[in-house]
């Protein structure tokens, strides 16, 4: 499904990926794990099509197709979701509202009507419920004053919105307790399917202990110097990132 | 009562032969005074038709027969002034009285600094360059300065040379005896802190007589790069004082200039207070805590303009309004196209405490980039009654309680004092102000 | 990469024509231009209007003569000649309208082309309208149903005939003809308007409805607006303007007077899009309108605006609380592009006990424009337990505007709690790319968080003109017709 070869990225003449390979196929999960500044959430925005990026070779392909010169919501049409470490705020806007928009946008862009009210209505229930979310939750603006659990909260509602192709979970662990890491964890179980994919970018390990992967790559330097299967996870959290730094030298 | 203004007006005009006489016209400023002279022969006294002076008029402290100068050298003696100075700690002292410099009273230095007298900056060959550079480049062509500007003959003259870090606070006071039925004083300063150097200015305006004075002060201060300016305006004056303070402030890059207005007596106070941001990564901070009662008014007039990107600006200033007074708060904040990423903040908080007193607050924001982040903020209200009885139902009684109260809401301003012995003595004053005596914790 | 930049918003946004820049051609009858007392005279004579309303007329013309116009404003343009405008422009026509049909088709077809079919209007049943084209009303709905109830709703000239008394009392009482230039101006020359009175005790059932437009060239519009709602009633009344694309600038200088007298209140809504000139600032509508309001004991008087159009912007609707324990409130959208220039804001005069008033003021700034919040907040010596809370939001777009706040705060009493705040802001690129990456694009994603930062003022407005008011914003700002 996502296929990246030889990716080269800078910003602002800083290079931060260098020569990252990497490819999922539908149906698995793989979790990109490494130390700070491995260039993890650069990936995660690159894919997802951030402009302060500069790509300066390689190529990104998503079901065989470049996208890399596709504006960012032309990759969310196309399935691409990012679920972001740190949402913004967007003071007066509402959750159901702002959904309601990335729906039917998503839907324009494929030629199709906009959803009926009804069937939001029932999706928004459906979905809601799924990741244990207050209803009254749904009519505040969107991420404004919200705690850090409930904005991930938020994004992992979203995806189940969008029922995206690819989903990368950026740091989506960060600032959860364990009661909504759970809620989470459990949200993007149900909604993992033979024809999508997960990635999950992480710096612990915990919440691969929800979501396991089929597959976990170590980012360093700007590239992946490591693939293992999930027992790779608790080998990093047992010996940490020294580990790795050491046995590359 | 225009008629009465015209009469000091055209006294002033009379006088300003005579001055020129007193005064060397050949030197390097006279073209200065004169251009000023005839901008104030033009406009005049402000009066409450000016948007700036829309609430604050001079009209009744212009009908006094103002000497426009002082007929004798007159003396006083340190033991009866020296309660107006910070006395606990050294300093260097410029003192002035009935405008005329007073050699006893002060401590002034030419050790690696000056910390003089501008008669002699304004005389003398070796300050020709930094005059030239620096005296009337930023003070504002306005009514009053333009009248300080003609008038210029004696003030502070500060010029804090490159990686000199003043080793003591300097104290800048003028002292008017009143002698004369009613006097007028334009005393003028320029502060000039080179590059990574650093001072602390103390300054007071202080009337020894019932006798009206008015005060018409202009102080232009340059801080050069990475410089930092710490300046303590102390104004509790005789009911009969009134003062109109023109501070202007150039910054360049990287330098951090605070201001700190301390109102606590007087007539009518006037504080025209204007930072000019040439440079990046600067900040201005622009204090003030005003406590009056009586008839007494005070005018703080601000101006912050952001010029270049990538700087700040803090204002915080708090009111306490007591019996018949007037407190007044103009604020503005310009952000030019070129100045993105600007901080500037504005707060101004009021307490009203008699029925009588009167407050009138316009803080301004006027930008022109899209992304700075700016904010004002202003509040007229009363202290909390909640808080008043919880304090009573403690044990203590109301009077102290609202004192309590009153600090806390003034603290804030406080804090950001450098010189202890300039922070006690503002707490003293605010518990003397307050009319209790407890033991506030510094 | 294909990104939609604020560069392209802008592009876009020069191309942009007036949606409702239409110009139609009806006969009508204007007089020659140029202001003298003859002419004063010979607008009260067409009207046919009694000896005291010519007399207030000249005697308020006669003030004008010797007033300046204001320069106070942050505002810059070309003064008007006011001897080069026409006074008096009306569709020629049969002066009065007994029904629907007997209007002119081409005026029908204006109204369809404005969006309001009075079809429709009259289908919903909730909205009664009067229309006044070039200062004359043309054409007023729902006479008969609001006239069961006792409401009169009808042009002010027609009030003047039919209802002299109430008008004559109260007409002038809360802007007096020598307020300022521009009102001194409008009592002179004024030529219709509307005229609404809500009797005693009654909820008015319907919305009711002005609709504005200036039709013909080298005219100005001054209409005068009269809204008075005995004690304990209530009606909610909506005005909306446009204007054909013209390269000259025309002048729009009305009254508008709101009397809530014990218990009763008036919520005053505007949708104003006069046509706002060309990218270059050329032509557009010079906006001077006064807008004022006096609440009586208990009653309450709310202002509501959204502004997209007009070159130049001078209007402050204010409310006089007056009586002990009234409400006023100002809740205002401007939005400001190419060359607009706007100064608009509120005066709430606290004299009663226990008044309260609350500000929210949203500017968007775009393009060249300037947007200036002006308000003053006073609490007189006598207005025990005044409160007030104001809320000044300025949204810059691009880097060649401005926004700015000038708020004067006045307060002569202890027990008054004033708070005012100020920000200002921009779009994030981080929110464009969070909503980006949900699939919508740029332009759209400015619509929603320009939509989110206006909500508080948009959810004030009544439903039928929040849908328009949205939609308004989304054509000044994103050149997308929504």
């Amino acid at each position: 499904m996502l296929k990246i070869n030889n990716l080269h990225a800078s910003i602002d003449d800083k290079s931060i990926l260098k020569g990252l390979n990497i490819e999922v196929k539908a149906g698995e999960i793989h979790a990109i794990m490494g130390p700070n500044g491995a260039g993890k959430s650069t990936l995660a925005n690159i894919i997802a099509g951030k402009e302060e990026y500069e790509v300066t070779d390689g190529i990104i392909e998503l079901d065989g197709e470049d996208i890399s010169e596709l504006a960012p919501e032309e990759r969310a049409h196309n399935g691409v979701f990012l679920s972001f470490q740190y949402p913004v705020e967007i003071p007066g806007v509402s959750v159901t509202n702002f959904i309601k928009t990335a729906i039917n946008e998503t839907r324009k862009a494929k030629g199709l009507e906009d959803m009926p009210a009804k069937d939001m209505l029932k999706m928004i229930r459906e979905k809601s419920e799924l990741l244990e979310i207050d209803r009254k939750f749904l009519s505040r603006s969107l991420n404004e004053g919200f705690s850090g659990g409930e904005k991930k909260r938020n994004e992992i509602f979203q995806m189940a919105m969008l029922e995206p192709k690819l989903a990368i979970l950026d740091e989506t662990d960060s600032g959860l307790d364990i009661d909504a890491l759970r809620i989470v964890a459990n949200g993007v179980n149900k909604l993992k399917s033979k024809d999508n994919a997960v990635i999950v970018i992480t710096h612990y390990q915990r919440l691969l202990d929800y979501i396991v992967p089929d597959f976990v790559h170590v980012l360093h330097d700007g590239k992946i110097v490591k693939t293992g299967d999930a027992s790779l996870a608790l080998e990093l959290e047992a010996k940490g990132y020294d580990w790795i730094k050491k046995e590359l030298v | 009562m225009t008629k009465v203004k015209m009469e000091l007006k055209e006294k002033i005009v009379a006088s300003y032969v005579a001055f020129e006489n007193d005064v060397d016209i050949n030197s390097e400023i006279h073209d200065i005074r004169t251009e000023a002279f005839q901008n104030f022969e033009k406009l005049g006294f402000p009066t409450k038709k000016l948007e700036a002076w829309k609430y604050t008029s001079l009209n009744s402290v212009l009908k006094n027969d103002f000497s426009i100068f002082p007929n004798k050298e007159n003396a006083i003696e340190f033991a009866d002034v020296k309660k107006y100075f910070i006395h606990d700690i050294d300093t260097y002292k410029v003192v002035f009285i009935d405008g005329k410099y007073s050699s006893f009273l002060s401590d002034t230095t030419h050790d690696g600094k000056d910390v003089c007298l501008m008669s002699s900056a304004l005389s003398k060959p070796k300050y020709k360059s930094v005059i030239k550079k620096y005296f009337n480049k930023i003070a504002k062509q306005d009514n009053l300065t333009s009248l300080n500007t003609a008038f210029t003959n004696e003030g502070a003259y500060i010029y804090i040379p490159k990686n000199v870090e003043v080793e003591k606070p300097i104290q800048i006071i003028n002292f008017t005896t009143g002698n004369d039925v009613a006097t007028m004083i334009q005393p003028r300063n320029l502060v000039v802190v080179e590059e990574n150097a650093h001072v602390q200015i103390i300054e007071r305006h202080q009337s020894l007589t019932d006798n009206a004075v008015l005060t018409n002060s202009v102080t232009e201060i340059f801080s050069a790069k990475n410089a930092t300016v710490d300046y303590y305006k102390i104004q509790n004056d005789k009911d009969n004082a009134s003062l109109v303070d023109n501070t202007f402030i150039e910054q360049k890059t990287n330098s951090v200039v605070s201001v700190h207005t301390f109102s606590f007596g007087g007539n009518i106070t006037r504080n025209n207070l204007n930072f000019y941001q040439r440079g990046e990564h600067i900040d201005s901070i622009l204090k003030g805590i005003t406590i009056i009662e009586g008839k007494q008014h005070v005018d703080h007039h601000t101006l912050v303009h952001h010029i270049e990107p990538n700087c700040e600006s803090h204002q915080d200033y708090k009111g306490i309004f007591d019996a018949r007074s007037t407190g007044v708060f103009n604020g503005k904040v310009i952000v030019e196209k070129e100045a993105q990423k600007t901080n500037a903040y504005q707060q101004n908080n009021n307490v009203l405490v008699s029925d009588k007193a009167t407050i009138n607050a316009k803080p301004q924001l006027e930008i022109f980039a899209d992304d700075v982040k700016c904010s004002h903020g202003c509040t007229i209200g009363q202290l909390d009654e909640d808080a008043l009885f919880y304090m009573q139902q403690r044990g203590i009684p109301k009077k102290e309680g609202k004192a309590l109260l009153m600090y806390a809401f003034a603290n804030t301003v406080l804090e950001s004092v450098k010189i202890p012995e300039v922070k006690q003595r503002i707490n003293k004053l605010i518990a003397t102000k307050l009319g209790v005596h407890i033991g506030f914790d510094l | 990469m294909s990104k939609y930049t604020e560069e392209d918003l802008e592009q876009e946004l020069k191309t942009k024509e007036y949606e409702y820049g239409f110009y139609t051609d009806i006969e009508s009858e204007t007089f020659a231009k140029g202001l003298n007392e003859d002419v004063v005279r010979a607008i009260s004579k067409k009207k046919n209007e009694p000896q005291w309303m010519t007399d207030w007329r000249i005697e308020a013309f006669r003030v004008w003569e010797k007033m300046e116009e204001p320069d106070w404003a942050n505002v810059k343009y070309p003064k008007p000649d006011f001897q080069g405008i026409a006074y008096y422009s009306a569709p020629k026509q049969k002066p009065k309208l007994n029904s629907l049909d007997e209007v002119d088709p081409d005026l029908l077809e204006t109204f369809k082309k404005l969006g309001i079919s009075l079809e429709e209007q009259k289908r919903l049943a909730n909205v009664a309208v009067d229309i006044v084209i070039d200062s004359v009303s043309v054409a007023t709905t729902f006479k008969k149903t609001l006239g069961e109830k006792g409401i009169i709703f009808m042009p002010i000239s027609e009030a003047i005939q039919e209802h002299p008394e109430l008008v004559r009392k109260h007409l002038g009482t809360v802007v007096p003809t020598s307020d300022n230039f521009y009102a001194a101006l409008n009592s002179a020359v004024f030529s219709d308007g509307s005229f609404c009175y809500i009797p005693k005790g009654v909820k008015c059932p319907m919305e009711l409805s002005t609709y504005f437009r200036i039709n013909e060239g080298g005219t100005g519009q001054f209409e005068r607006t009269l809204v008075v709602a005995d004690k304990g009633s209530y009606v909610s009344y909506l005005e909306g303007c446009t204007a054909p694309s013209r390269d000259e600038n025309q002048l729009h200088a009305a009254v508008v007077e709101l009397i809530a007298l014990d218990d009763a209140e008036i919520k005053y809504s505007t949708v104003q899009n006069w046509y706002p000139g060309d990218a270059d600032g050329k032509g557009g509508v010079f906006n001077f309108v006064t807008k004022r309001g006096i609440c009586e004991t208990n009653a309450k008087i709310s202002w509501t605006q959204v502004e997209t159009g007009s070159a130049v912007t001078w209007k402050y609707p204010s409310c006089i609380l007056k009586g002990n324990n009234s409400v006023g409130e100002f809740y205002s959208i401007a939005v400001t592009n190419h060359h607009q220039q706007a100064d608009t804001g509120t005066k709430m005069i606290h004299l009663g006990k226990n008044t309260k008033s609350t500000i929210i003021s949203k500017g968007i700034s775009a393009g060249k424009s300037q947007n200036s919040y002006r308000g003053l907040v006073h609490v007189g010596a006598r207005a025990e337990n005044a409160r007030n809370f104001s809320q000044c939001d300025s949204l810059l777009m691009g880097n060649a505007c401005g926004a700015h706040t000038f708020p004067y705060i006045e307060a002569k009493n202890k027990s008054a709690q004033i708070e005012h705040e100020a920000t200002t802001s921009k779009i994030g690129e981080d929110q464009l790319f969070y909503c980006n990456q949900r699939g919508i694009d740029t332009e759209k994603a400015i619509a929603l968080i320009v939509n989110g930062f206006s909500k508080e003022v948009l959810n004030k407005l009544p439903m039928e003109f929040a849908v328009e008011a949205q939609k308004l914003l989304e054509i000044s700002l994103e050149g997308s017709v929504g």
